[in-house]
């Protein structure tokens, strides 16, 4: 199979909250199956749904990982065949591993529910 | 006076929290999700269960968390929740603290402004119930009938060509109605498999005898539309009858009914009374949907309407392509009027798009409009 290229919208080094507020984000390319990855931050001019949806297509992007994402931006991407797992929250690299692992769908929640990192 | 400790300690706290109209999380001092009431989880699509213990930023998910935390000071923000709404919010902090002063628990109060905001937008508009507008003196009589229809629970039947505006007002009724805090569910009747649409509207009963929600329970307490109604076969038009009489639906493949609270509104391009002698619509449930009935006439029948129209979508479309466009040549003008529209609103509107869209002057030549509009009036595209 052949490597696969993820964006992951990023605010500090957490999966975004919101897709059109990220002012990073983490690009990927990961091997099915493989636990290793490279991956490298992109800084924006500011945080845009645009702006990320620009560079996911300038990028090739295959997968976006993200968490609430309007349903346009949704559609939009999902048009031009880029795959959208939503309401992802949790941290970003955690993210990328699990997809790696093919063990990331839409709506995981990846928080230790119990340990402290909210602020 | 203060509450005796044992009259609080007896307080059922999620059952007050429940009852309460706004959203509201409780945190702890980090920031973690500790409980969130019924109507935080309807707001944001994210159950208890799912967001304890999650930072609020993941659950809220407010444009304001991005700026600074809500516990320095409420503002008016906004949510994108799980279903990829962006839903208008006050959001609002209450630090709960013990005798001594300390912070035990943040309640972050989430308010649904949509309502508001629509009102606001509604007030706006030209022709200020929903996305409606029209002066002549057909569509003035409509528009002051529905904000009355919106308030009544009986169906609506919208009776109108293809293009007359059938959905927009289906969804004024909506907007309008003391439901329109709740989900509007259209469900198109045309060509689809009985079985498809069964599951659709009713739901249905899954091998694991989970119920998947239909349109019906989607909807809750708030509006399903069934558009093109004379094309629903005639077993789904029984059941329906049997929803409107006794408000209870079976799911497909499931033998206990369901209470149902959404209103139904059903639209059709030909009259209950037509549609019961060509035999596609039963005559009982022709007369349920009857009950309140808005026929929209075509736009050739209110030629009046038409040079308003064009002026109204020429300042939507100006706008939104951010185009210098502000009138029509005295001939595009003619053209346009002379023509009798067969698509109605829908075809005015999409002629308008398309001008304003290639259109580079202040004012849109014949040469702007549709190759296939200058063809039906005999026109070519000089001025």
């Amino acid at each position: 199979m052949r490597p696969k290229r993820i964006l992951v919208p990023l605010h500090r080094d957490e999966v975004a909250p919101r897709f059109d507020l990220a002012g990073e984000a983490l690009i990927a390319d990961v091997d099915p199956g493989e636990s290793g990855f490279t991956a490298e931050e992109y800084l924006l001019p500011q945080a845009s749904a645009e702006g990320l949806c620009d560079l996911v297509l300038r990028k090739d992007v295959d997968v976006v990982v993200c968490g609430g994402i309007e349903e346009e931006y949704y559609h939009y991407l999902r048009w031009k065949r880029v795959e959208v797992l939503d309401n992802v929250a949790g941290n970003a690299r955690e993210a990328i591993a699990r997809f790696a692992a093919g063990r990331l769908k839409s709506g995981e929640i990846l928080f230790d529910r119990g340990a402290g990192h909210a602020r | 006076m203060p509450i005796p400790p044992e009259i609080l300690a007896s307080i059922d706290l999620p059952g007050v929290l429940d009852g309460l109209p706004l959203g509201v999380a409780v945190l702890d001092p980090e920031g973690r999700v500790i409980t969130v009431n019924s109507a935080l989880e309807r707001l944001t699509g994210i159950s208890r269960e799912e967001a304890r213990g999650v930072p609020c930023r993941h659950v809220i998910r407010s444009g304001l968390c991005f700026r600074r935390c809500p516990a320095e000071g409420g503002a008016d923000t906004d949510i994108v929740n799980r279903n990829r709404a962006r839903i208008p919010v006050r959001l609002s902090a209450v630090p709960v603290r013990d005798a001594l002063g300390r912070e035990l628990y943040r309640l972050d109060i989430v308010e649904d402004l949509s309502a508001l905001r629509e009102m606001e937008r509604r007030l706006e508009e030209p022709g200020g119930v929903g996305g409606l507008v029209g002066k002549s003196p057909a569509m003035e009589r409509i528009l002051r009938l529905l904000p009355a229809m919106a308030q009544a629970d009986a169906p609506v039947c919208v009776i109108g060509e293809t293009g007359s505006g059938k959905d927009s007002v289906a969804e004024a009724i909506h907007k309008l109605s003391p439901r329109s805090r709740e989900p509007f569910v259209r469900v198109g009747c045309g060509p689809t498999p009985p079985q498809t649409l069964e599951a659709e509207l009713f739901g249905r009963r899954a091998a694991s005898g989970e119920i998947v929600p239909g349109a019906l329970q989607r909807a809750g307490a708030g509006t399903v539309y069934l558009s093109d109604v004379g094309d629903l076969p005639e077993e789904l038009q029984v059941r329906l009858v049997r929803l409107l009489d006794e408000g209870v639906a079976v799911p497909a493949g499931g033998s206990a009914p369901l209470r149902c609270q959404a209103r139904v509104l059903a639209s059709s391009g030909a009259s209950p009374e037509e549609l019961t002698r060509l035999g596609r619509l039963r005559q009982d449930l022709a007369y349920r949907l009857g009950a309140l009935r808005v026929d929209l006439p075509p736009l050739r029948e209110r030629p009046e309407d038409i040079e308003f129209l064009l002026a109204h979508f020429l300042e939507v479309f100006a706008a939104k392509f951010r185009k210098d466009v502000r009138s029509f040549t005295p001939k595009a003008r003619r053209l346009l009027l002379a023509h009798d529209y067969p698509g109605n609103v829908r075809e005015l509107r999409n002629i308008v798009e398309f001008a304003v869209m290639v259109c580079t002057k202040p004012a849109i030549p014949p040469a702007c409009l549709p190759a296939h509009l200058l063809g039906l009036l005999g026109q070519g595209g000089e001025e």
